[in-house]
Order: C-alpha cells, then sequence, then structure tokens
C-alpha cells in the first residue's frame, strides 16, 4: 500500500511537472506598456514586436501608450495612489531609484539570469542594484560627449577642443566670425528640464568632483562647481542665444540640428535630428570626448544614461511582462529597434557591438568613430548624481530645477556665483529632508 | 420678477427638491469630497506617492507661511491677477464700446475681435511661444527689422519683458468674453432714456455716467468677481509658456502649489497652500459681493 | 442722428474704426501666422530670416497630422467629451436652476454665491483626490471619467447663469398651465424651457468652450492616445524627440480653425451669455 501512495505521488509529481510548463507555455491576459518612445521607428518596432507577441500568443493582449518622459513622471507618480499605472514601463534611472523607493517594482534578477547575465553590459545592472537585487532590465545606453561641426572648425582653422579653455576659445572664435548665424556653444538654463545640471555636471565630473556626496548631500559648492557655474555663465554670455536661458533638451538640440550651434553636449541622437532637420549638414558632424579641465588631466567618467524597463508589482500578469521583454531581446527585434536611432541607442549587451546584423547599418558604419567615443565614454560614466551608486537624492538633484534657477537668478538678478551656489545647496539638501 | 404664487414658495414639496437632487448630488460628489479631502491632506503629511501618513496639524501652515518663496509666489499672483483684470476690463469695454459706436462691418469685427476665445490654453502657448521666440519668432525678428529696437527682444529670457508678456497674452485671451457681455449690456439700455437726458440738457459724459454706467456696472461687477478667481487660479498660460521662470520670476501660487505637490511630492504641503488660497479668495470675493449689493440696491 | 453721436458719446467713429483694427490685427495675427506656418515646408519654417507667406504652399505638416498621429481621433474625442458634458451638465443644471427659482427663492442669492466660491478650488487641489476617486470607480483613461469630472466645474457655472434666465420666465404663464393639470415637470419641460432657450443655448455654448479647453484634469486622466482630448495631445508634440514646430502648427490649425467657425456661426447667441443671465 505504502508502495502504490509512494508510486502515485511520484506520478503525479512527473505528470505535474510535464504538464507545468506545457500550461506555461499558454500565455492568457492583457498587459499595458508605456514607454516614451513616443515617434518613428522606435515606436514601429517595438509595435512590431508587440504584434508579433500578440500572434504567437493569440491570448494575450498587449496595450502599447507613449508618453514624453516629462508626462510620464508626472502620470506615474499622480496615478500611483489610484493604480493607474502600466504593467511594465521603460524608465530613466532616476526614476527606477524611486521606484525601489517607493516599493513599485518587482525584481528582474530571474528574468536577467534566463536571458544571460554575463550577456549585459555590467554598469547598468549595478546602477540599478539595490541590496543585491536588480530591480530593472537594461534597454540601451548612450553617454554624454562633445559635438561639433567639422566645417566650421575647419572654416576658423581650429582643433577639436580638449580642454574647457580650448572649447570657450574655439566658441568664441566661431561666435565672432559667424556673427549671429551660428552660435558657438549654446548653454541651456531652462526650468522644466535637466540641462543646467547636466551641464554643471559635465564640468565637475571632468574635475573629479561629484554634485552629490558619498552620502547623499548636495555639493554645489565645491571648488570645482563654482568654477563651473563661473564657466557656464560666461560661456552663455558670450556664445548662447538670450533665450537658451529658457531652453530644455529639445530646443537645445533643435538648434544643433539646425545648424545654428556649433558645439552641444548630446548623445548620439544628434545624428538622426540633424538627417531630419538639415541633412545637407550630415557629413559634417563628429563627437569627441568630453573636455578635460587641463591637457595633462586624464578622462573621467562622465554622465551615461542606462535606459531600462521595468515590471509594475501592481501587474496581474507579470509572467506576459516577462516573456514579451524576453521576445523583444531578440535579434529580430533588438537589432532594428538599436538601428531606430542608430548610434543614439547603443545595446545593453556586450555581444552586439560584434554582430554582424547590427553591423550592417548604414549609419552604424558612417559613424564608427562617434559609436566608438561614445562607448567609450559610456563605460566610465552614471546618471548624474549616481556616482556612488543609485540614491533617491538624484533624482530631486535633477528634477526640482534648483541648478536651473541658480543659474537664472546669476544672469537676471546678478546674484553672486558663491552666494548662489550656497542657497542652491541649502534648497537642495532642504528638499533631501522630504526624503524621509 | 417678483413671484407672487404664494403656494408655490410657501411649501417646496418633493418635486422640488426632485428638481434640485441631481445638482446636489453632483455638487456633493465633485467638490465637497475632494475639497474636504484637500483641506484633510493639509493636516497631514500625505505624500503625492508614498502610501502611509500621519496628522501633523499645523505643520504644514507654519512651513508655508515661514517660506519667502510663498510670499514672493503670492505677490506675483495678486500683481499677475490685478494687471490681467484691469487690462482685460479695460480693452474689453473700450472694445465694446467702439464696437457699439459703429455700424458698418461690426459684426465682422466683432467676430475677428472674438477669435482669441476659441483658443485652448495649449494653442495659446504653443502659438505664442512661437511668434514671440527669441531665436526664429517673427515679431522679434520684425521688431529689429523695421529698427524699432536695435536687438532683438527677449520676450520670453527678459527679466523686464516676461512678466509683460504674460499679461499680454492673459489680456489677448481674456478681453473678448468682457467684451461681448458689456456689448450686449450696452444694448440693453433704453434708448428714451438718453432722449429724456438729452432733453434736460445732459452732456454726453454726463448721460455716459448716469445712464450707461448705471446698466453696466451690475454685469462689470459679476465679470470681476468670476474672473478674479480665474486669473487668480489660472496654472495652464503660465504653466506652458514660462513654467515660472526665468528664476521664478512668473511662479504665481497655483506654481508654487505645484512644485511642492508635484515637484517634491509634498501633497500635504501643498494643500496647504491651495487652502490659503482660497481663504484669500473668499475674502476677497466677500468684498466684491457687498459691493455688489449696494450697487443692486441703487440700481433698483 | 445727433442723438447717435450724444448717445455714444465721445467715442468718435473715426477714432472707434481705427482702434477696433489694431484691435482686431492683435485679435487674428496669431490665427493667421499658426495656419501660414502650418502650410509652409520643412526647410521653410525655421528659416532666417522668416518669411511671412510660405514660398510654396505644401500639406506635409497635415499629412503628418493626419496621417502618422491621427489627430482627426483626437478632435472626435474632444467633440464627444465636450459634448456629453455640456447636454448632462445642462440637463442637471436647467432643473436645478428652475428648482431654485421656483421653490426655493429665499435661498436663490445665497445659493447662487455658494455656487461661485465653488470656482474658487484651483483644479490642482482637486486633481489628486479626484484621480483617487476615479481610481475606485475603474474610471481612470476613460471618457466617462472626464466627463464626470468636468460637470464639477461645468454644473456650478452653468446653474449660477441659468438662475438668471430662468428668473425672467413670468409664473402667471405658468399658473395657466398648472390650472390645465400639467405636473410641474410637464410644465418646466413644456412651457418653461421653451422661454428661456436662447439662454440655454448660450450656456451651452459656454459649458461646452470650457471642457473643449480643459488642459489639467485631461492631461492627468488620459493614457492612450486614441483617448487623448486635443490638448493633450498636442502637449504631447512638445514633448517629442524633435522639436518640430510645423507639426504643432498644423495641429493647432486643425484644432482652433473649426472652433473660430464654429464661433463665427453662433456669435450672435454668445453675445448674450452673461449679461441677461446676470443683470438681475
Amino acid at each position: 500500500m505504502k508502495k502504490l501512495v509512494t508510486l502515485l505521488l511520484c506520478l503525479s509529481i512527473l505528470l505535474s511537472a510535464m504538464i507545468m510548463p506545457a500550461m506555461a507555455d499558454e500565455l492568457e491576459g492583457e498587459i499595458v506598456f508605456w514607454h516614451s518612445f513616443s515617434q518613428g521607428p522606435r515606436l514601429e518596432t517595438i509595435q512590431k514586436a508587440a504584434d508579433d507577441f500578440m500572434a504567437a500568443n493569440p491570448k494575450v493582449k498587449i496595450t502599447i501608450e507613449t508618453f514624453s518622459w516629462g508626462d510620464f513622471y508626472t502620470k506615474w507618480t499622480t496615478g500611483f495612489s489610484s493604480g493607474n499605472l502600466p504593467d511594465m514601463s521603460s524608465a530613466l534611472p532616476n526614476h527606477v531609484v524611486e521606484m525601489i523607493d517607493y516599493d513599485a517594482i518587482i525584481p528582474m534578477d530571474p528574468l536577467i539570469d534566463e536571458i544571460g547575465r554575463d550577456r549585459f553590459n555590467p554598469a547598468p545592472l549595478l546602477e540599478m542594484t539595490k541590496d543585491g537585487v536588480c530591480y530593472a532590465v537594461p534597454l540601451y545606453s548612450h553617454a554624454q560627449v562633445m559635438w561639433y561641426r567639422k566645417d566650421l572648425l575647419e572654416k576658423y582653422d581650429l582643433e577639436v577642443p580638449k580642454t574647457w579653455d580650448e572649447l570657450k576659445v574655439a566658441a568664441d572664435t566661431i561666435t565672432k566670425g559667424e556673427n549671429g548665424e551660428v552660435y558657438g556653444c549654446s548653454v541651456p538654463f531652462g526650468i522644466g528640464d535637466l540641462m543646467a545640471t547636466r551641464y554643471l555636471n559635465f564640468y565637475v565630473r571632468s574635475a573629479g568632483e561629484t554634485l552629490l556626496t558619498e552620502d547623499g548631500k548636495a555639493n554645489i559648492t565645491s571648488q570645482a562647481a563654482i568654477d563651473g557655474i563661473k564657466y557656464w555663465v560666461q560661456m552663455y554670455k558670450d556664445n548662447s542665444p538670450a533665450d537658451s536661458i529658457n531652453f530644455k533638451v529639445l530646443d537645445q538640440a533643435t538648434l544643433y540640428y539646425q545648424g545654428k550651434n556649433a558645439f552641444d553636449f548630446n548623445s548620439g541622437f544628434q545624428i538622426g535630428g540633424v538627417e531630419a532637420n538639415s541633412p545637407q549638414l550630415l557629413d559634417y558632424i563628429d563627437c569627441a570626448p568630453m573636455p578635460k579641465l587641463t591637457v595633462d588631466s586624464e578622462i573621467l567618467g562622465n554622465e551615461t544614461s542606462n535606459i531600462p524597463m521595468v515590471i509594475w508589482k501592481n501587474s496581474k500578469n507579470p509572467q506576459i511582462c516577462e516573456a514579451f521583454i524576453k521576445f523583444l531581446y531578440q535579434d529580430d527585434y533588438y537589432i532594428p529597434f538599436l538601428h531606430s536611432v542608430p548610434v543614439g541607442m547603443l545595446s545593453a549587451f556586450v555581444d552586439t557591438a560584434s554582430n554582424p546584423a547590427y553591423l550592417a547599418n548604414e549609419k552604424v558604419q558612417k559613424y564608427q568613430h562617434a559609436m566608438e567615443v561614445i562607448s567609450t565614454t559610456m563605460q566610465s560614466g552614471t546618471a548624474i548624481g549616481m556616482e556612488y551608486g543609485p540614491k533617491p537624492q538624484a533624482g530631486l538633484l535633477t528634477s526640482q530645477n534648483v541648478i536651473e534657477t541658480m543659474f537664472q537668478n546669476i544672469i537676471i538678478n546678478n546674484v553672486d556665483v558663491e552666494t548662489a551656489a550656497q542657497e542652491a545647496e541649502d534648497t537642495l539638501n532642504e528638499l533631501f529632508e522630504t526624503l524621509n | 420678477m417678483q413671484i407672487t404664487n404664494k403656494d408655490l414658495r410657501k411649501k417646496p414639496d418633493i418635486t422640488g427638491f426632485l428638481f434640485i437632487l441631481p445638482a446636489v448630488l453632483v455638487l456633493f460628489l465633485l467638490l465637497l469630497y475632494p475639497v474636504f479631502t484637500s483641506v484633510y491632506y493639509s493636516f497631514t503629511s500625505k505624500h503625492l506617492v508614498r502610501p502611509s501618513y500621519k496628522f501633523v496639524g499645523f505643520d504644514n501652515y507654519i512651513k508655508v507661511l515661514s517660506d519667502p518663496n510663498f510670499y514672493k509666489a503670492f505677490m506675483t499672483n495678486i500683481k499677475w491677477t490685478v494687471y490681467s483684470l484691469a487690462g482685460q476690463l479695460l480693452v474689453g469695454f473700450t472694445a465694446a464700446m467702439a464696437l457699439h459706436r459703429i455700424k458698418k462691418f461690426k459684426s465682422f469685427l466683432r467676430t475677428i475681435l472674438i477669435i482669441p476665445w476659441a483658443f485652448p490654453s495649449i494653442v495659446i502657448a504653443l502659438s505664442w511661444k512661437w511668434i514671440l521666440n527669441g531665436v526664429y519668432g517673427f515679431v522679434p525678428i520684425m521688431l529689429q527689422k523695421l529698427g524699432i529696437v536695435s536687438e532683438i527682444p527677449q520676450f520670453f529670457s527678459n527679466p523686464n519683458l516676461v512678466f509683460g508678456t504674460l499679461v499680454f497674452v492673459n489680456i489677448w485671451f481674456g478681453s473678448p468674453l468682457i467684451m461681448v457681455n458689456i456689448l450686449s449690456a450696452l444694448q440693453s439700455v433704453p434708448e428714451d432714456q438718453y432722449e429724456a437726458a438729452q432733453i434736460d440738457g445732459a452732456s454726453a459724459w454726463q448721460s455716459f455716467c448716469s445712464i450707461t454706467v448705471p446698466h453696466i456696472r451690475n454685469v462689470v461687477g459679476l465679470l470681476m468677481v468670476l474672473r478674479t478667481i480665474w486669473i487668480f487660479n489660472s496654472f495652464d498660460i503660465i504653466f506652458l509658456l514660462t513654467g515660472g521662470g526665468p528664476a521664478n520670476i512668473t511662479t504665481t501660487l497655483p506654481i508654487y502649489a505645484y512644485n511642492i505637490g508635484w515637484g517634491i511630492k509634498q501633497l500635504g504641503r501643498s494643500s496647504a497652500i491651495t487652502v490659503l488660497l482660497l481663504i484669500f479668495l473668499l475674502l476677497v470675493c466677500a468684498l466684491y459681493f457687498k459691493l455688489l449689493n449696494k450697487w443692486e440696491k441703487e440700481f433698483n | 442722428m445727433k442723438k447717435r453721436v450724444l448717445k455714444r458719446g465721445w467715442f468718435s467713429a473715426t477714432i472707434s474704426y481705427t482702434y477696433l483694427s489694431i484691435l482686431g490685427i492683435l485679435a487674428a495675427f496669431p490665427l493667421v501666422w499658426i495656419i501660414l506656418s502650418a502650410f509652409k515646408s520643412k526647410g521653410e519654417i525655421t528659416a532666417y530670416p522668416t518669411r511671412f507667406f510660405p514660398k510654396v504652399f505644401s500639406l506635409e505638416y497635415f499629412d503628418i497630422v493626419l496621417n502618422q498621429l491621427k489627430f482627426t481621433g483626437n478632435i472626435v474625442n474632444s467633440i464627444v467629451i465636450a459634448g456629453a458634458t455640456t447636454l448632462i451638465a445642462l440637463t442637471i443644471s436647467a432643473l436645478a436652476a428652475y428648482g431654485i427659482v421656483r421653490f426655493f427663492p429665499r435661498f436663490g442669492k445665497a445659493l447662487t454665491r455658494v455656487l461661485i466660491t465653488t470656482y474658487m478650488f484651483p483644479p490642482i487641489l482637486l486633481a489628486v483626490p479626484y484621480s483617487i476617486l476615479m481610481g475606485s470607480l475603474g474610471l481612470v483613461n476613460t471618457r466617462i471619467g472626464l466627463i464626470i469630472m468636468y460637470l464639477s466645474f461645468s454644473v456650478p457655472y452653468a446653474i449660477w447663469l441659468l438662475v438668471g434666465f430662468f428668473k425672467t420666465v413670468p409664473i402667471g404663464i405658468e399658473e395657466a398651465a398648472r390650472v390645465d393639470g400639467a405636473n410641474k415637470f410637464v410644465v418646466f419641460y413644456k412651457i418653461v424651457l421653451p422661454i428661456v432657450a436662447p439662454g440655454i443655448v448660450a450656456v451651452a455654448i459656454y459649458t461646452f468652450i470650457n471642457a473643449w479647453n480643459e488642459f489639467l484634469y485631461a492631461l492627468i486622466m488620459t493614457n492612450s492616445r486614441e483617448l487623448m482630448t486635443v490638448s493633450v495631445a498636442l502637449k504631447s508634440l512638445e514633448g517629442q524627440e524633435v522639436l518640430d514646430w510645423g507639426t504643432m502648427m498644423a495641429a493647432s490649425t486643425m484644432v482652433v480653425l473649426p472652433s473660430v467657425i464654429f464661433f463665427m456661426l453662433i456669435q450672435k447667441k454668445i453675445a448674450g451669455g452673461l449679461a441677461a443671465g446676470s443683470v438681475k
């Protein structure tokens, strides 16, 4: 009798073991996917992946809704208390830190292991890991580098600037020479975006400093920060359209796309923008590593953005989300996705760079140099304020317009740089207290 | 109109209640509930995202009232309201007078003048941003080309211009409503009163003061009440045009409250700001109503 | 003629025409400019120096707005949402306004003033409680949810305006009907409503415009592109990867031009709007 029971038990375990995977394969349910790739080929490649996934899993419905990053942030923070959230979404690193803080998203380690942990670049994974648990799957990365116009450098017989001082001289020369047609180096300070913080961070990082200290305090009064503020204020006064005090990322980028800005700081997204706005300039654009403090100083890590995907805790069908993410990472979908903004979005995987399918793209070949520059810069950088690991303070540092307002105060109200910096630092530290 | 039927007036039976019931329900659910929730939040540490919060008494109010930025935003808000209201009334009133005066092209001109009213705030923001843009804007570039100014004027970044630019856009948008309503009030003035005044030898100015003004001032008064509230609370136009900048020059209380509630997610504190705003508006409106009562008595 | 001059006082005809023309140019300029910009071609829109008229009338941007962004769907949404809001708000408000005037006249004044104070609650204050309320009703990201939220500002305003109109209805007419045996609702529907019809139309237009123009609630409550109202769809264009003024101007044209034409057609009706309702 005992044997029979044991046998039956064994049989049933065996049976269920055989049935279970079969059942798990048959996915059923609906998921809502919010992402911020709201336009053109990027939108289409993701939509195509979703369509194919639904065709392969007829009982699954994927609804895609898109928002700009700004609107996305407003929506999920407002929607959190009412449950107006998606099942999965794209996110910015700062969002992820906050989401972890609110216990809003689920661990992704099983999925990462399934896809192959070794395939991923390690830095992005680390950036989204808290207490040994990784909460997001990296989708793509990019880094901020210095973009310039080869034709203008040639016209004024200039070298590609290697230091901030060289950049200033080059920008001054071009502004003067072009007499209003082209700005030497526009500096954006608009509120509602993080551009001024980003620019200040460039300078501060190149001096080996950080805007957030290791224990999560604002650090706007370091020597590097004060010098950086003075540098950008002077650059604004000499080489920017006055309106750039209100510029957000798009206003700023558009200036370069249209050939009205000689030096700009951005990722590989510049190429697509120039192509859409002034294709005649495509042959004259290129990028170089971030300027350094002095010629001899070593190149230090700068700003890298790792854009991941997350699965929300309130999702009823996390297994569908996981299956879909895995599906999305297949070469058939992932490579065209990366190609939709060539050089703008660099792969989350180490092996893509040698993937013939990826290298077959015409833009990828044409801007080989730019891609190398960005890839190299990418390795050592982090998101603004996350140099010492993911911190919710980094979110407030970039989202509260404190540094933007500080710059505006210096320019408009002639506030003394040291005073303004001290004030901004105090304001930020005060804001950080709301995190507890 | 005097109601004479005592039967109807004295016994508001069940049918009477039925008439107002849907409205009472809507108002209760849609206004009282959220307002009480917000007042309640203003005494708590409610966070926009985190679910748990606790009662903190007047902490939020103390924090708000000890923040110099609150007073700055409050003063900006008053300036914004007074200038916009005065401008809208002045333009609306003079345009109505002019329209009332003319005969030819009257309805054509009136149609043109109400165009701004048809603009949703997002289109107002987009179109003016585009027109006054300091890099490609048509108007700034034209002004420079025509030699009116030597440098391209920066309507959104010059600290001396930006506030005026916003007020201008608000006047542009708000005047048509005022114009239309004053115009129809002007048309309701009986002709014979003017004739009688003329026979009595009154001057144009005198008959304006003694006949026109009493007829339109009720409308003007109510428009003032409505507009004051709207302008004071208005969020869209400033938010979309400048976001409160540069250097917080155009930050009004609703923008300030938004920054606290959505920016740093201190919903309790931002509720306290809006409750304070509400109290202030109630006071202002009480004053207005006193004035209106007086006017109504004089008119009857 | 002399009488007219006297009546209209110190505003002479010449000054009036000059003044109105200047105002007219200011009022119409943004409309003209967005239409002209929308018809420009890609290179031209940000060209320096800016030309007033497009070199060639290009439909490039309209093509994007119509075929890629499917903007007509958003326009339909806005019409449906604003239309439904108007219909429901007017029904509720007309009943209430009549009820106040006929059955609770003593509270009438106080009530209407309370209604005005409801306007003092800034929408931002209400956004979060609403979002929670709509979430618990399962109405987030639906047209119905938005319509319900719009009632919050439409109903008080409409009641307030309508009370003025209902006050002008002589009670004698109603009494005659009552004697004939009609109940209160029939009296209201058959006798009173037709008398205040012009007022109802005016208030309907105001309500429609306010709902059509609303931005904040729609932004917070709508997720799907297909459900977005025109304002939110337009705002979403601003957050794209490339700042595309041409597309934004073409979309703006499609939003504003129908409203302007609508205004031209109905302008006689709105003229009375507030004034008729509020004089008494």
